[in-house]
């Protein structure tokens, strides 16, 4: 473990940890992509699993709700998914003799779009637009959605025959954008050994509800961020378009499609200081902002989780710090 | 360049010019009446109030006061002042007008062009209390402005209105620093840039500014003139100042009579220069008065000549007219300064017969006093016997020398010398002077100062108006001779000053009373600095220029080469700071030094940090390498990354800076480290 500056042991950062502590006893040695989950929940913005099926998407998503007291819905996305699956549909009651509104599952707190290049750009674009707005306007009628929303898609980058894979566009919508990865091989065999996780999900008890969650929020969003460190990001931003002489060699080789614009610069501040937040720190330092800058730069740079974050590294890299 | 200068002002950059017109403002109100000041800060401060109620309301739109208003403002105002004046076209009037226009501009400006343009109306306007007064106070009463000036102009030059709005306390340190860093440039060019021999322009001067003695006197003039502190001029002796009694320094002389007033003839040129054998020598600067006479020591044995330094320069500045007056070609509207000579003594011979018919005829009016002294001199035909009675008879009879005589209607030498009794020195002298002129003998009056006060601190003696003194002149045996009645009557006036021969009950100019208290000490060390300060730097000329250089020995020099020289030492100046700053960026604060120190160590002991590592990282990958130091890396890496992006105050920063330098201090060599790394 890394050496931490005193101010760890803030109330807000144990209670994190204890949350991270639950949602590991169910999805185990994935502690980096939990923490990365939670400081997107944390951040207000929404996530981007890329991975094939089987490595506990759905299983992480289920855990997070669980642990932080959240009403969870799953989606299936399939090529005949329409918007009003999704967002509700209004039906005929012949006893009150008008419409009435039946909330679909985009009305919970977390929502987990499985397969989201499944269905069609239509409904797509509409569960893209409710994470956007945090509302949904439906028979010219506006419903909020609950707060916190957070909604985890899930992409398989594998099979893309008769898929509809998100435009460049769509993907800028998420904060982070991670690989699960498969387990290590001490976790596989402890995975193995343990038989199926389902069941533990029922154990793990809430560490917190919703207006808490919304208390941490805020305190993330007054984390300090020093002069210096904007100045890091404003140098990372402009490597990322190739001004700066380090990163021209990665444009060269052709990785970098586009460079990142300032709305990836800002929310890079936000998961930076929600990841700091976490951390226990009441300020955001460098390390913070390179932990979460792979998942925040990655599918703005490539297009993908993997390809970037290799292309963002290698732009780590290449900045010095100021 | 348009879409600049048509930008709307933010409330920042408009607080800021109105902090710069206000500090340029209260300077110039001590030479202003008092309703144009009040209403000149009173349109300043409405602005204030407006941008206020703005910032509380949040409106859209400023309030503003309609042009028109203004305009009809500015009309009053101007109307105002020639009523208040009496008269418009001259530096006072037009320097007030430009007070309250420039409060009438900050009520009405909008977009960064009309900031600008009051930020330069504003140094103009702290440009010109210095028409009235270059003393040294004056000049520090300025810096406000011109640090407000260099804050005014960073704000204006900001790019993005409202965004990042810095510090106005920080503004105001960079302002002063930079023009702190100014001031040796400036300095130097003071000393260095050619001067020209004459200005380019005047002074402008209201012929308001009158001031002293005139060459008109009637009963009161004097006592009036008595009553003031300010300074005529002062004087620096070579060798010893002469006793008190000698200081009669000679002004205006006054040979015509009426009745009541009495008025100085035309100059005559022809004045002979006095001879002797050990003659004064002083420097005299004397306050500008817009009168054409210079005063000197009883008889002039030189003609005065502008003192520069050690250079003597063209001329003298003044004639020696007749009556030994000296008088100047035009009226003084700067502060001269002039080297003289005289002799001191109480005769001197007559010019012409023409001087005596004038100085002997009959004074009009007053018959009681004319059957007086023709009866007296019916008893003593011998002139000086005559004189002589005059002089005791003033001394016998019950004559009060006072500041506040009561007022004398017609006939006013015979009201004082038979009725009254009670007056000033103006008074007895102009009774004595009649006296004689009625019994035959020619008499005139002469004006000017008596006395003067030695300031212990410049070495230097000070006559103030309050040492304005009138006594006579008569003929006796072919020669003018000075005669003082108010010697005879009051004899302290003359040995102690103003002071110590007015009743106690008269008012008295402070600085007059002559008494050692501190108010007195501290006024005469004050006086002492600003006589420096005018002498060395309101007075630095063309001439004192040349001294300097060639005491320097630079004249030799062609004019291209000392400009070179001057402007090297200038971009010396400024490279010299250039590099100051440049240094202190490369080194950083202290923090950025130890870290620096600590990278170089233990790249020495085998683990560079790679420049894109964050400090928390680097010290957890020592800690590991070197888990016997893992506290003190812990301490280095917290406190080092608080430092440089945590929100830390003043006390924290320093024990933290105090933490790193002692964490970093247990580490030993790096040969040390590197025998004992763990891998």
């Amino acid at each position: 473990m890394t050496v931490r500056p005193a101010s760890q042991t803030l109330p807000t950062s144990r209670r994190l940890t204890a949350v991270l502590q639950q949602i590991a006893q169910v999805v185990v040695g994935k502690n980096e992509p939990i923490r990365l989950a939670l400081t997107c929940l944390i951040a207000r913005g929404h996530l981007l699993i890329e991975d094939i099926p089987g490595v506990g998407k759905s299983t992480l998503a289920q855990a997070l709700a669980a642990a932080l007291g959240l009403q969870y819905a799953r989606v299936q996305f399939t090529s005949d998914l329409l918007p009003a699956d999704l967002l509700g549909v209004s039906i005929f009651d012949s006893r009150s003799n008008a419409f009435r509104f039946h909330p679909g599952p985009v009305f919970r707190s977390v929502v987990l779009a499985d397969e989201i290049n499944r269905a069609p750009p239509k409904t797509q674009s509409a569960l893209l637009e409710a994470m956007e707005e945090r509302q949904v306007s439906q028979d010219g009628e506006t419903r909020l959605l609950p707060d916190p929303f957070f909604v985890i898609a899930t992409q398989n980058p594998v099979e893309q025959i008769g898929a509809y894979p998100l435009p460049e566009s769509q993907l800028d919508r998420f904060m982070l954008a991670i690989e699960l990865g498969y387990p290590d091989a001490s976790a596989e065999r402890d995975l193995l050994a343990g038989g199926d996780r389902r069941p533990r999900l029922e154990s793990i008890a809430a560490q917190a509800d919703a207006p808490t969650l919304r208390e941490w929020q805020r305190e993330a969003a007054s984390i300090h961020v020093a002069p210096a460190l904007l100045d890091y990001v404003q140098a990372l931003l402009a490597a990322s378009r190739g001004h700066a002489a380090g990163a021209r060699s990665e444009r060269l080789e052709g990785m970098a499609r586009r460079g990142l614009s300032p709305r990836a610069g800002l929310m890079l501040l936000a998961a930076a200081r929600a990841y700091a937040l976490i951390e226990g720190r009441a300020m955001v330092v460098p390390e913070d902002l390179q932990a979460v800058f792979a998942a925040v730069a990655g599918h703005r740079l490539a297009g993908g989780a993997r390809a970037g974050a290799a292309l963002a590294q290698a732009l780590l890299r290449a900045v010095p710090l100021p | 360049m348009q879409a600049t200068a048509a930008r709307p002002l933010d409330p920042a950059q408009i607080r800021a010019l109105g902090v710069l017109l206000v500090a340029a403002q209260l300077p110039l109100v001590v030479h202003l009446p008092i309703w144009v000041a009040a209403f000149g800060l009173f349109v300043a401060g409405l602005r204030f109030a407006l941008l206020r109620r703005d910032g509380r309301l949040l409106r859209t739109r400023p309030a503003r006061i309609p042009s028109w208003a203004l305009a009809l403002f500015a009309v009053a105002i101007a109307l105002a002042l020639r009523k208040s004046y009496g008269y418009f076209v001259g530096r006072d009037p037009c320097v007030a007008f430009l007070f309250v226009l420039a409060g009438i501009k900050f009520l009405e400006i909008r977009t960064a062009r009309d900031g600008t343009l009051l930020a330069c109306l504003a140094m103009f306007v702290a440009l010109t209390p210095f028409f009235y007064s270059q003393s040294l106070l004056g000049g520090l009463a300025m810096l406000p402005a011109i640090v407000a000036a260099g804050v005014a102009l960073e704000a204006l030059a900001r790019r993005e209105p409202g965004a990042a709005d810095p510090s106005m306390r920080s503004a105001w340190t960079r302002s002063a620093s930079l023009i702190a860093q100014g001031l040796p440039i400036a300095a130097g060019l003071f000393l260095v840039f050619p001067r020209l021999a004459t200005p380019l322009w005047g002074l402008p001067a209201d012929h308001a500014a009158q001031s002293g003695l005139s060459d008109r006197m009637a009963p009161g003039s004097i006592s009036e003139l008595s009553l003031s502190d300010a300074v005529a001029f002062r004087v620096t002796f070579d060798g010893p100042p002469p006793r008190p009694a000698d200081r009669y320094w000679r002004g205006p002389v006054l040979s015509l009579f009426n009745g009541r007033e009495w008025r100085a003839l035309p100059p005559r040129p022809g004045g002979s220069l006095a001879r002797g054998d050990r003659p004064v020598r002083y420097a005299v600067t004397l306050e500008p008065d817009d009168h054409r006479w210079l005063f000197a020591l009883d008889l002039p044995s030189s003609l005065p000549v502008a003192d520069s330094g050690s250079v003597a320069s063209s001329g003298p500045v003044a004639s020696l007219a007749r009556d030994l007056q000296l008088v100047t070609r035009a009226p003084l509207t700067r502060p001269l300064r002039y080297v003289q000579e005289s002799i001191l003594g109480t005769r001197h011979p007559v010019a012409s017969a023409d001087e005596l018919r004038i100085d002997a005829r009959m004074p009009p009016g007053n018959p009681r006093a004319v059957t007086f002294a023709q009866a007296l001199r019916r008893e003593h035909p011998g002139d000086r016997d005559y004189i002589a009675t005059v002089l005791r008879w003033f001394r016998d009879q019950p004559f009060h020398y006072t500041l506040q005589p009561p007022l004398l209607e017609d006939h006013p030498v015979d009201a004082f010398l038979f009725d009254t009794r009670r007056g000033f020195c103006e008074h007895f002298a102009s009774a004595f002077v009649v006296l004689l002129r009625a019994a035959g003998i020619p008499a005139r009056v002469v004006t000017g100062y008596q006395g003067g006060e030695i300031n212990p601190r410049g070495g230097y003696m000070i006559v103030r108006q309050s040492d304005a003194h009138a006594w006579a002149e008569a003929v006796v045996d072919g020669q003018w001779q000075r005669f003082d009645p108010t010697a005879v009557v009051a004899p302290s006036r003359i040995e102690r000053g103003l002071y110590g021969s007015v009743p106690a009950s008269d008012p008295v100019p402070l600085f007059a009373r002559g008494d050692s208290g501190w108010i007195n000490n501290v006024q005469l060390a004050l006086d002492a600095i600003n006589y420096r300060w005018r002498r060395n730097v309101i007075e630095f000329d063309h001439d004192r220029q040349r001294t300097l250089w060639r005491n320097w020995g630079l004249d030799g020099f062609p004019a291209w080469q000392a400009a070179a020289v001057a402007m090297a030492a200038v971009l010396a100046w400024a490279g010299a700071v250039f590099a100051a700053f440049a240094v202190k960026r490369r080194r950083g604060e202290r923090t950025v030094r130890l870290w620096n120190a600590l990278c170089r160590r233990l790249a020495r002991a085998g683990l560079p940090r790679p420049a894109w590592e964050g400090p928390i990282a680097y010290a957890s990958r020592a800690a590991k390498r070197w888990p016997q130091f893992a506290i003190a890396f812990g301490a280095i890496g917290d406190a080092y990354a608080m430092l440089r992006f945590g929100p830390v105050s003043d006390d924290e920063r320093s024990a933290l800076v105090a933490t790193l330098a002692r964490a970093i201090e247990v580490l030993p060599s790096p040969a040390a480290l590197r025998a004992t790394a763990h891998t």
